[in-house]
């Protein structure tokens, strides 16, 4: 019985002093907090016009299009969708090159490697799965399972090279695998729910990663220690997107609470918030343009809302999809968006 | 039960004081700095500004011969 009582003074102690170190930082927050970015941003110029539109529409997948990335040529995209297939198109012409059927349906997950030669992909299968492209040989044959989680896959991403992957998962971990040997090099344990989304510093020699999780919560990781090195909170429900801003000094994010945010890591606290009265409906994706001007965000009501990221005003509203917008993301270059939805279809805007 | 809320608890905590030693940066300087970065890269960022041309859109349409 003393065990236990001594139990509960340990959990008291430790969550007085977790509330003390909740009020230091917050103090310390404050005392940085000299400016608002309304005020900053007035120095700017207001977006005059963004002319972007629809130029290529997608079609081939039989479902949900669940998430996308482009190739590093800037033309191809991968797709999966809740029909078990990944698709790689050629988004100049709209052809097919390759249509892998998974054993799974729901493929939540695709990522192109930096090389454009290796395509990863997951979903309720709980895995990674790495398929190297060539157009001589089914893409199917040189399939490689590299990473098991102990539940779906809904994340994946290349970190630097070929050589590694990185997953989330609805196990709530994150994990680093080797592609050559399928070995679990570090793995990321902190959120308490599913992790939703993923993100690499944009610097070549970045080590570190944002998450976004069902808990609400974003964590950056150290890459090599395996350790959040800092945590966001704010949104009110899922973070279903994260992305780096391309300065790699903050992170935006989508959530089911209907706003998208941006988090800055120097400031170390959130610096802003995009919503409106009228939008009501869950962010699912979001990514920013080259310049980290334009914040776009998929919705569940069909539309891509374009923000200006310092002014915190819409500026813009893309219509098109006719169901929910799963995912979206910008070329390596900048000079084209892909959105992909629940419609079956994936659409390029330029 | 008792033990995974221990054991939750303290990492929160070591958590906690991980985030308390790390470097933070005034938000007027590091909002500037962001303000530069947008700047500096503007130009370049045709979904902000748009084409030079349309024929520098990869995605133009191919057949948008009648300029009316």
């Amino acid at each position: 019985m003393d065990g236990a009582v001594s139990e509960t003074e340990h959990i008291e102690r430790l969550a007085r002093e977790a509330e003390s170190l909740k009020i230091r930082l917050d103090d310390e927050r404050q005392k940085l907090n000299d400016v608002t970015l309304s005020v900053v941003a007035d120095r700017l110029e207001p977006i005059s016009c963004i002319n972007v539109k629809p130029r290529r529409v997608l079609k081939g997948h039989q479902a949900k299009v669940l998430c996308s990335d482009w190739s590093p040529d800037k033309r191809h995209i991968v797709s999966s969708s809740q029909d078990g297939k990944m698709i790689i198109w050629d988004a100049f012409t709209t052809n097919k090159e390759h249509a892998v059927t998974m054993p799974t349906t729901w493929v939540i997950a695709c990522a192109y490697a930096p090389s454009g030669q290796l395509v990863a992909c997951g979903g309720l299968d709980n895995k990674v799965t790495v398929y190297p492209l060539s157009l001589e040989d089914d893409v199917s044959a040189k399939k490689k399972t590299v990473g098991t989680h102990t539940s779906y896959t809904s994340c994946c991403a290349f970190p630097n090279s070929d050589q590694q992957v990185l997953t989330g998962s609805g196990d709530s971990t994150c994990a680093l695998w080797d592609v050559e040997s399928g070995q679990l090099l570090q793995n990321f344990h902190g959120h308490s729910d599913s992790v939703m989304s993923i993100d690499l510093a944009p610097s070549e020699t970045g080590n570190t990663f944002v998450s976004g999780s069902c808990d609400k919560l974003v964590f950056i990781w150290d890459m090599r220690s395996g350790q959040c090195v800092q945590s966001f909170e704010g949104h009110e429900s899922d973070v279903n997107s994260v992305r780096f801003h391309p300065s790699g000094d903050a992170v935006a994010t989508g959530s089911d609470d209907a706003t998208c945010r941006l988090f800055d890591l120097r400031a170390d606290k959130e610096v802003a918030s995009y919503t409106k009265e009228s939008i009501i409906f869950g962010a699912n994706a979001v990514d920013l343009s080259i310049s980290g001007r334009l914040l776009f965000a998929g919705y569940n009501d069909y539309t891509v809302n374009v923000w200006d990221t310092l002014k915190c005003q819409r500026v813009a509203l893309l219509y098109g999809h006719e169901n929910r917008v799963s995912c979206l993301r910008v070329s390596p270059d900048g000079t084209a968006l892909s959105t992909g939805s629940w419609d079956t279809t994936l659409r390029v805007w330029a | 039960m008792v033990m995974s809320t221990v054991q939750t608890r303290r990492q929160e905590v070591e958590q906690l004081r991980r985030e308390a030693t790390i470097k933070r940066e005034k938000l007027s300087k590091s909002m500037k700095e962001m303000l530069d970065f947008i700047r500096e890269h503007e130009q370049e960022d045709c979904l902000l500004v748009g084409f030079s041309s349309q024929k520098s859109n990869p995605f133009r349409e191919k057949n948008s011969c009648a300029i009316l």
